[in-house]
């Protein structure tokens, strides 16, 4: 064997390059290995970003859309969501959903790796906290998250690199109301840069992360990962899409058969192929590799394949305030979280819990929206311009992620009738919210309208449920011990094909109440650390 | 394409007769009031309605179909209707008025918003809430996480 990498060329092929694709690339290639990545989009178009301009409220969800339906891009795959109480939100490109995600950087808490033995429910994850506590720290300078140490909702361990954002004067009304009701707040984490970091420019609160950041201060892997990567020397092709794995005779992975923008396809040849094309396009293209000796998809003995599908109900609570908070301004991004109620409570009706983050409203166009106002307190007619002021600059709003649980009949399947650009069979999901689920939104919800009074609103507004918020895909590929109970191994490994590894938040056993990017992006390098260490006992295709 | 004029693939030029009913269907809902103008008196069926679709070339099609089909009926009759029966439709009207409404300077400048602004980081050493106390009774509270059986944090509860 060499020194670095495996005994092929490539050694590793990268199918996606969103968070886990992009650690995984740049470690490989810091250790040497050659690394091939497959990316069915292309760079984000940041002179598409409008945040300076007039015109950006109304322009944002032209370009920015997170919707693939949507936005039908030439790399986007429908995704026929009829079935289904939540839609799947995406970005297909370099950064992949980092691109357009708000940036709130959330660790996991220690109980999330232990759902069934503290709570009964679902599965245990097979390592802990303070397995991965090391690969949050790392991750964290390689993003430049920012965030203060010490937040008494984690265990004590090193902070992020880089100081808080601003709280805000919104922030410090609510910090003040949770002081008053004894409850959980911390300055927000984000993964936004307050300071010049690598490749990263200071923030300057315009409040349009989530449409394009244009000063590049928001910590997407486009900017912060990419770059270094391909110095490196990680051939990053875009315009790729996989259409399956190839399979060798000896049951291995070979590498993928793709298709170029023009059409032609292509054999990338790969010792070691990981994925990481999310919770829906991992099942996608496992499904997407049946054949003989897998009728049923690739890596798929447990039946497991696509199923699991977890993608957070979220809930907004708004509040009106009589003080000019400039709540246009600021990260969006999370000036503040709260975990008051995160951790289980049986007395309440459900177990599990959510994290709330402290968000501003926007610009006055935003003011004028169904969501998060309501159908039922229209702007519209005689009373426009009262509310437009009532609104405008003088609301903050609480975002509530809330951790839904693993059922088999939430899931993915291949869409028997749709079909991508290229003639592949497109994505369908089916996600129905359970019992559990709508019991702790509507808790959760409640106890958000209650921290918003105790700040001093005089009016609040639950948001209606709307579907357009599945940004989390997790889970349709489980990892476990246990290869009838999972898909992969704690290392990201199939159980199936020795040297099929998928890195993405497929593989997570249960979703926490938390965004995810943060324990995506450490279970990747800890999966890509372990594949380096044991890179002489890997078996190889080709 | 239902009386909207595409040309070179973005600008899109209405008739005066669909003007007429946007600005009335507009009106509706934004009338004048509180010391602001009306939608249309802010120029949201004129140049800003040109604005507006050169931006958003998608809304065209969807917008001129709404104004043909209300041309003749009562506005806010109409904005009723077309809010019960095509909550896709009533979006694209409202994000075309409303959004031809904020475009305005005068409108901005009279509802006192600036637009997304640079505001530096300013930092400050130590920050707000260490120096004036705000966060020290949640650091007095005390870890509030839940010691998770098996892994080290069950017996090393420190917290801060």
């Amino acid at each position: 064997m060499p020194e670095n990498g495996f005994d092929r060329t490539p050694d590793v092929l990268v199918v996606g390059a969103g968070a886990s694709g992009a650690v995984a690339s740049k470690r490989l290639a810091e250790e040497g290995f050659d690394v091939v990545c497959l990316e069915q989009g292309g760079w984000p178009d940041y002179s598409r970003a409008r945040a300076p301009y007039a015109d950006f409220e109304l322009t944002s969800g032209r370009d920015w859309s997170w919707d693939p339906n949507i936005r039908q891009a030439p790399a986007d795959y429908p995704v026929d969501d009829t079935e289904s109480d939540i839609t799947a939100l995406m970005w297909n490109g370099v950064g992949g959903g980092t691109v357009v995600y708000a940036a709130h950087w959330q660790r996991n808490l220690p109980s999330d790796f232990r759902v069934r033995t503290l709570d009964g429910v679902a599965d245990d994850w097979p390592f802990t906290y303070e397995d991965l506590e090391p690969y949050y720290v790392r991750v964290e300078k390689d993003w430049g998250v920012s965030g203060l140490a010490g937040d008494t909702a984690f265990p004590k361990g090193e902070g992020p690199p880089l100081p808080p954002a601003p709280l805000s004067a919104m922030g410090r009304r609510v910090a003040k109301a949770h002081n008053d009701l004894g409850w959980h707040w911390w300055p927000g984490p984000n993964a936004i840069a307050t300071r010049a970091y690598g490749r990263l420019n200071p923030c300057t609160q315009r409040a349009t992360c989530l449409w394009g950041c244009v000063e590049g201060a928001k910590a997407s892997v486009d900017r912060t990962y990419w770059p270094v990567a391909v110095d490196r020397g990680v051939q990053l092709l875009t315009g790729a899409r996989v259409k399956r794995l190839l399979l060798d005779s000896r049951g291995l992975v070979g590498g993928a058969l793709y298709v170029d923008r023009e059409g032609s396809e292509h054999e990338q040849r790969a010792a070691v192929t990981i994925l990481c094309c999310n919770g829906v396009g991992t099942p996608r293209l496992l499904l997407l590799s049946a054949g003989g000796r897998h009728p049923d998809g690739l890596a798929n003995s447990s039946g497991l394949v696509g199923k699991r599908l977890m993608m957070h109900p979220f809930g907004t609570v708004v509040g009106l305030f009589d003080e000019d908070l400039q709540s246009w301004q600021g990260v969006w991004g999370q000036h503040l979280h709260s975990l008051e109620f995160y951790e289980t409570d049986t007395a309440r009706g459900f177990v599990r819990g959510a994290k709330w983050g402290l968000q501003p409203t926007g610009g006055p166009l935003s003011m004028t929206r169904s969501y998060p106002w309501g159908t039922e307190n229209p702007i519209w007619g005689p009373g426009f311009h009262r509310d437009l002021r009532k609104r405008l600059g003088r609301s903050a709003m609480w975002g509530i992620i809330a951790e839904d649980l693993p059922e088999e009949e939430n899931r993915v399947v291949l869409d028997p009738v749709k079909t991508d650009g290229d003639g592949l069979p497109a994505a369908r999901i089916r996600y129905r919210m359970s019992e559990n689920s709508r019991r702790l939104m509507a808790f959760h919800q409640e106890r958000a309208r209650e921290s918003l009074e105790a700040a001093g609103a005089y009016e609040t507004v639950i948001a209606p449920f709307i579907r357009a918020t599945g940004w989390h895909l997790l889970g349709t590929a489980v990892m476990g011990e246990e290869p009838a109970r999972s898909v992969v191994g704690p290392w990201g490994r199939t159980h199936d094909v020795a040297n099929l590894y998928i890195f993405d938040g497929s593989i997570w056993p249960t979703s926490a109440g938390m965004n995810p990017t943060a324990t995506i992006a450490a279970v990747a390098l800890r999966c890509t650390e372990h594949l380096i260490e044991e890179r002489r006992e890997q078996r190889t295709g080709l | 394409m239902d009386g909207v004029r595409i040309e070179h693939g973005t600008a899109s030029f209405f008739e005066d007769r669909q003007r007429t009913t946007l600005g009335r269907l507009a009106d509706a809902l934004i009338p004048a009031g509180d010391g602001m103008p009306s939608a249309s008196q802010a120029g949201v069926a004129g140049r800003w309605l040109d604005e507006v679709i050169r931006l958003r070339p998608d809304f065209g099609p969807a917008l001129a179909g709404i104004l043909e089909r209300y041309a003749a009926i009562d506005a806010e009759m109409a904005i009723t209707d077309l809010q019960t029966s095509d909550p896709g439709g009533f979006f694209v009207l409202t994000e075309v008025v409303a959004g031809g409404y904020f475009l305005n300077p005068q409108v901005r400048q009279a509802i006192g918003y600036p637009g997304q602004q640079s505001v530096p980081i300013v930092p400050e050493q130590p920050p707000d809430y260490e120096r004036d106390g705000l966060l020290a009774p949640v650091v007095v509270r005390g870890p509030i996480y839940r010691p998770a059986p098996g892994s080290p944090s069950a017996s090393r509860k420190t917290g801060v």
